[in-house]
């Protein structure tokens, strides 16, 4: 199993990491203990492609106070080739170019000091 | 199991108040007694909902805190938080505990106060309902989380940005009928499509606003409640919990956790949607209207909008939806909100509504989300 601190480790170096379950396939992203779809808990790491599609997304021009100095900024849920879905921020779109189904790849980012999860082109 | 019915209700006024979330409650909690005709000695216990207390009054306890200042200070109490879903958490335990037979008289509640804040202080801790590591670090607001569920529901229905907007304009519409509302001004469709953007493609009068306020109802046994005239039943009352991280769900346009907290509630009471007179329902954001009016079975998946656009859920329509004003115009006190939309309910029921009143209306649905859709609670009230 994969702590949130590991996958965010690997994710800071360019590799997202799923975890596919062995009772039905599922793939999910970590830390899971039981498969919400099965009830097994029987994982396996799985290195994600990166590769998706925007579901989702919006830009966010009322930001929180901690983010109020990078609006207006697009976050949006991007689908992986694989299955899973993430949430992160989208870069280098113009706003008007963002549409459902346009193909996006994982990056890095560092958000106040966080690695977290961006898409870009 | 026990039948459970409300024998009184209170709610304040909403919008911005000078007092603390506890007072607020009280208040109301002073009016849903005398509505009981119950002395506070009655109150056998106190379910609480209140959600940024910590954050915006330094103040978490504030279960003992509520019930301390209405002046019942050695009841049992809890405070329930699950996001905006909170007082509605708070209900259904209530009801459980009358049902079990534990107690008689049940206190029910919820206070908050959030504009003593600056917004985007208040837009920041409504946020830590999202996940802290993978969601509030990007800078995800309430907002966005509803503006992802709009685009999502526009390409896959075509839902327009006007069918959004004619929600904004029907609850404000509710709410000049409804003096305890924090907005009791008409808008016109214009207005809210000429709004700027806070989070495409909602507006700012897509959106709720941040409101103080306090609201609370007595629930009794059915040998309790059988003094009383003017009692209204539960029927149902069921919760529903969906994946916490937006990635995780496997459809944005959907609700899952109002389809099934709707479905065993339903059962519950015996009902069907077709069956539902009158609804107060978790308006956060305009979209959220129309995808819970969906989720609750009053119409198809995809026709939440055209029902808002074409007036099947204003007052006068097929199914009234938040004759209150809803959250939209009525405001939404984040801990309070569950406990108010049933005090709506059952003032509806009990034909008490005045001009907003839907005639006739015998069996009510309330409906309160949690946050990113992961806690959504789902209630029917209906009269003998």
């Amino acid at each position: 199993m994969i702590t949130l601190k590991g996958f965010f480790e690997r994710a800071r170096e360019g590799q997202l990491t799923g975890i596919k379950c062995g009772g039905c396939g599922e793939l999910a992203i970590p830390p899971k203990e039981f498969c919400a779809a099965c009830g097994t808990r029987a994982w396996e790491l799985v290195p994600l492609s990166g590769e998706g599609t925007l579901a989702s997304y919006t830009v966010i021009r009322v930001a929180p106070a901690k983010h109020v100095g990078d609006a207006p900024y697009a976050v949006g849920v991007v689908k992986l080739k694989e299955g899973a879905s993430i949430f992160g921020r989208i870069l280098d779109v113009p706003f008007e170019k963002l549409s459902v189904g346009l193909p996006l790849r994982f990056r890095p980012i560092v958000v106040k000091e966080q690695t977290a999860v961006g898409f870009a082109p | 199991m026990r039948r459970v019915a409300v024998i009184g209700v209170g709610v304040t006024k909403f919008g911005k108040h000078d007092r603390s979330s506890g007072e607020l409650f009280a208040e109301a909690a002073v009016d849903a007694l005398a509505d009981a005709q119950l002395a506070p000695s009655a109150v056998q216990a106190l379910y609480y909902g209140n959600v940024v207390g910590g954050e915006t009054e330094h103040q978490l306890h504030t279960g003992p805190q509520a019930a301390s200042i209405l002046g019942i200070p050695t009841v049992p109490t809890t405070r329930f938080e699950t996001a905006c879903a909170s007082s509605h958490a708070a209900f259904r335990h209530a009801v459980m505990e009358i049902a079990a037979g534990i107690s008689d008289v049940v206190l029910v509640g919820g206070g908050e106060r959030v504009l003593n804040v600056p917004t985007a202080d208040s837009t920041e801790y409504f946020a830590y309902a999202s996940d802290a590591t993978w969601e509030q670090p990007l800078g995800l607001t309430f907002p966005g989380v509803f503006a992802l569920v709009a685009r999502a529901h526009m390409a896959k229905h075509g839902t327009t940005e006007e069918q959004m907007a004619a929600v904004a304009v029907k609850n404000h519409k509710h709410g000049t009928m409804n003096p305890k509302a924090q907005f009791q001004k008409e808008i016109t469709l214009d207005m809210v499509m000429k709004s700027a953007y806070v989070a495409d493609p909602l507006k700012l009068y897509d959106c709720c606003p941040f409101t103080d306020g306090g609201a609370a109802i007595v629930l009794a046994s059915e040998e309790v409640a059988r003094k009383h005239r003017r009692a209204v039943w539960v029927l149902g009352t069921a919760a529903a919990s969906d994946s916490m991280l937006l990635g995780d769900k496997k459809d944005l346009s959907r609700v899952t956790a109002t389809e099934r907290a709707a479905k065993a509630a339903y059962q519950q009471a015996g009902k069907t949607p077709a069956d539902v007179d009158v609804v107060e329902l978790h308006d956060c954001f305009t979209i959220a209207e129309i995808v819970a009016t969906e989720g609750l079975g009053l119409f198809e998946p995809g026709a939440g909008g055209i029902a808002a656009e074409r007036g099947w859920t204003s007052l006068g329509g097929k199914v009234p939806v938040n004759p209150s004003g809803g959250l939209k115009a009525k405001g939404h006190p984040i801990g309070a909100t569950g406990a108010a939309q049933i005090a709506e309910i059952v003032t509806q029921l009990r034909g008490e509504a005045g001009p907003r009143q839907v005639g006739g209306a015998r069996t009510g649905v309330t409906h309160t989300l949690g946050g990113n859709t992961a806690t959504v609670l789902v209630s029917l009230f209906g009269r003998e």
